[in-house]
């Protein structure tokens, strides 16, 4: 019988979740096994974060850096959701442009024929990003490479596809929006809410018992299904969730910019940007990918709009350096520092003393 | 029927091609057990460097070839031992090889912008337009050698896996590696020189698709997809499977010109992908390691 592999799932799970190996040891008493959703160290410098971040407008912040946290808010979102499904369940995609993509057009079709508000207008975006990401179900029995590579085809499909659609897109010439000022301004907390709601989830998601199966499937897909977790319904399930972030990311942009155009939007180096986002932030950590988010930003709009032609080359080499040296990424780099500074090497004894 | 017929050939045309493109990712997968992501942008640099030799020196393309098979083995080999030697080995490694090769893949397209800008580029030859006429239909001259190149390059893969010594470590070292150590095989060398064999073959399906098509740097990315098509129908690693499979791709996208409007033909590759994956992981002639 396969129940052997029981054991070896749930502490592969377990030691990549770094929790408490299993069978966990008897303690005190019957307190609980599971560690808290989420734990204090974590809510109150995040809270605080937060309330800082919300109110900084409120100060005197030029339009410039506005603009930019209001765009490090988006991507934080969609690098966020990327990771559950490249990091959590380690189905590596080239493709979520398409979910952007979708969920942007809709939001902006609504935005135009239905004259919702826009806030409607972004979740219809987003539900139906994350149903067109459930169209995905066929692809996510594949594994590893021949997911990544089937991802590399829906996005660049889906461009190609929105792009000729042009009753829908608008075509090359794209839509523009009806977007005003004061509506464009506000979009900075609503950014920030959503980037704080997806780093919560991201954290709840990582120390929930969802989040403990899709690391178990990430693992052994086998072994997982041998303790009765159904791959199937589970990276259907986060993938929709994934899909529907990433599309809602896809809606706030476009009314950011009150403009939304099909080869921009589905284009191959957005599906990049996500993985990188990731990767260099910290691929598989609850919130390295803000990180990467937020850095992947900087160094977008500060070194490569002085240096446009070496975008995809710069991007290459860090992928190919981080793989290489520190595949945990920032986080990665973080943790060596805490565990150097937490560990002080051990202090050689003087001369003196020895003497 | 004209009609018919010339869609027939055309098929069996760019199946020479396709074929071409697929053996190096197969060879490499099959071996390796690494998808080579940056497997079109080695195509793509094939064609650059096809190219180069033929646009600043006069190089005839096709006698071009083995200056790309030389130049792309390097540069495989140089990809094998810098980068691809220091990945994890297993199933560890799968995210961290996609990811090391996709950036190899980013930093090719890169170099290929810098140095040829990003305009459309394409090889033509004072023959590039002539034409013969078999079956009763207009047989284009390029295509016609392309695809003779592609079945002496598939008999030549052939020979060397079943007739040489070298051919032989590598089947053996993709059965199993670990057997392979015991008697007395360099693993590691086989490795080396199965990625070098398979980046070679690229660059030369470069220079094929230049001369058929025209390219940019940021070309590749259909390229890889429909190699990965042509390597997962093939049943990975079987030559005549491979070419079979790339019978059925030509055909497909041929053929899909009657059904669909013109600009979704492009996504009849990933089409065809998505339904080769679900329906037939194993290949259309089974799950056969290189045999």
């Amino acid at each position: 019988m396969t129940a052997p592999h029981i054991p070896r799932a749930i502490a592969r799970a377990d030691e990549d979740a770094g929790r408490r190996p299993w069978p966990p040891k008897p303690g005190p008493g019957p307190g609980r096994i599971a560690p808290p959703l989420v734990p204090r160290a974590i809510a109150r410098p995040f809270l605080a974060a937060c309330a800082i971040l919300a109110a900084l407008p409120l100060l005197d912040l030029s339009l410039y850096t506005h603009n930019l946290l209001t765009r490090a808010y988006i991507l934080i979102a969609g690098a966020l959701a990327w990771n559950w499904m490249g990091g959590l369940v380690g189905q590596v995609s080239f493709g979520h442009a398409a979910m952007f993509g979708v969920g942007g057009f809709v939001a902006a079709r609504m935005m135009l024929d239905v004259h919702l508000s826009p806030e409607l207008c972004w979740i219809a975006g987003a539900i139906v990003a994350g149903v067109f990401a459930l169209g995905a179900h066929p692809l996510l029995r594949l594994r590893g490479p021949y997911f990544s590579i089937a991802t590399i085809g829906v996005g660049e499909a889906s461009r190609v596809v929105f792009t000729y659609w042009e009753r829908f897109t608008g075509g090359a010439t794209g839509l523009s929006l009806p977007i005003d000022a004061d509506f464009q301004y506000q979009l900075y907390w609503w950014a920030l809410g959503l980037a704080a709601a997806v780093a919560a989830a991201s954290v709840v998601i990582r120390r929930s018992s969802f989040g403990l199966k899709l690391l178990a499937i990430k693992a052994d897909v086998d072994a997982a299904a041998d303790v009765g977790i159904s791959a199937t319904l589970y990276q259907d399930l986060i993938f929709a969730l994934s899909g529907a972030v990433v599309g809602l990311c896809g809606a706030m942009s476009a009314s950011y910019n009150s403009f939304i155009e099909p080869n921009d939007t589905f284009a191959f180096e957005r599906s990049i940007g996500f993985v990188l986002m990731a990767v260099i932030g910290g691929i598989g950590t609850s919130l390295g990918p803000a990180l990467g988010a937020a850095v992947f930003v900087l160094v977008d709009t500060q070194l490569l709009a002085s240096y446009p032609k070496l975008h995809l080359g710069i991007y290459g080499v860090l992928l190919i350096a981080i793989v290489l040296f520190e595949p945990l990424g920032l986080t990665g780099i973080g943790r060596r520092l805490m565990r150097r500074v937490r560990r002080p090497a051990p202090p050689v004894a003087s001369p003196a003393e020895r003497a | 029927m004209a009609r018919f017929a010339d869609l027939v050939v055309s098929a069996v045309l760019l199946a020479g091609l396709y074929a071409t493109m697929a053996y190096g990712l197969g060879l490499i997968y099959g071996v390796l057990r690494v998808v080579n992501l940056a497997h079109g942008g080695v195509i793509m640099a094939g064609a650059y460097v096809g190219w180069v030799l033929f646009d600043r020196l006069g190089v005839d393309p096709y006698l071009a070839i083995p200056v790309v098979l030389v130049a792309s083995f390097a540069l495989g080999v140089a990809m094998y031992h810098v980068l691809v030697r220091r990945l994890p080995r297993g199933a560890a490694g799968g995210p961290a090889s996609l990811l090391l090769l996709f950036g190899v893949w980013l930093v090719l397209r890169n170099i290929a912008y810098l140095v040829f800008s990003g305009n459309d580029r394409a090889i033509q030859t004072s023959y590039s337009s002539r034409s013969l006429a078999i079956l009763g239909t207009h047989v284009s001259l390029t295509r016609l050698v392309v695809l003779a190149i592609g079945l002496v390059l598939a008999i030549g893969l052939h020979l060397l896996l079943r007739r040489t010594l070298l051919g032989r470590a590598i089947r053996a070292v993709a059965q199993n590696a670990d057997s392979c150590t015991l008697v007395g095989i360099d693993v590691e060398r086989i490795y080396l020189l199965t990625f070098g064999i398979g980046t070679a073959l690229a660059g030369v399906a470069g220079v094929l698709f230049a001369t058929i098509f025209s390219f940019n740097p940021a070309s590749g990315a259909s390229e890889l997809l429909k190699s990965f098509v042509v390597v997962v129908l093939g049943g990975l690693g079987s030559m005549s499977g491979v070419v079979l499979a790339a019978l059925v791709v030509a055909a497909a996208e041929v053929f899909a010109v009657l059904i669909l409007p013109s600009y979704l033909t492009t996504a009849v590759g990933f089409l065809l992908l998505v339904l080769v994956l679900v329906l037939r992981p194993g290949g259309l002639f089974g799950h056969r390691v290189l045999a």
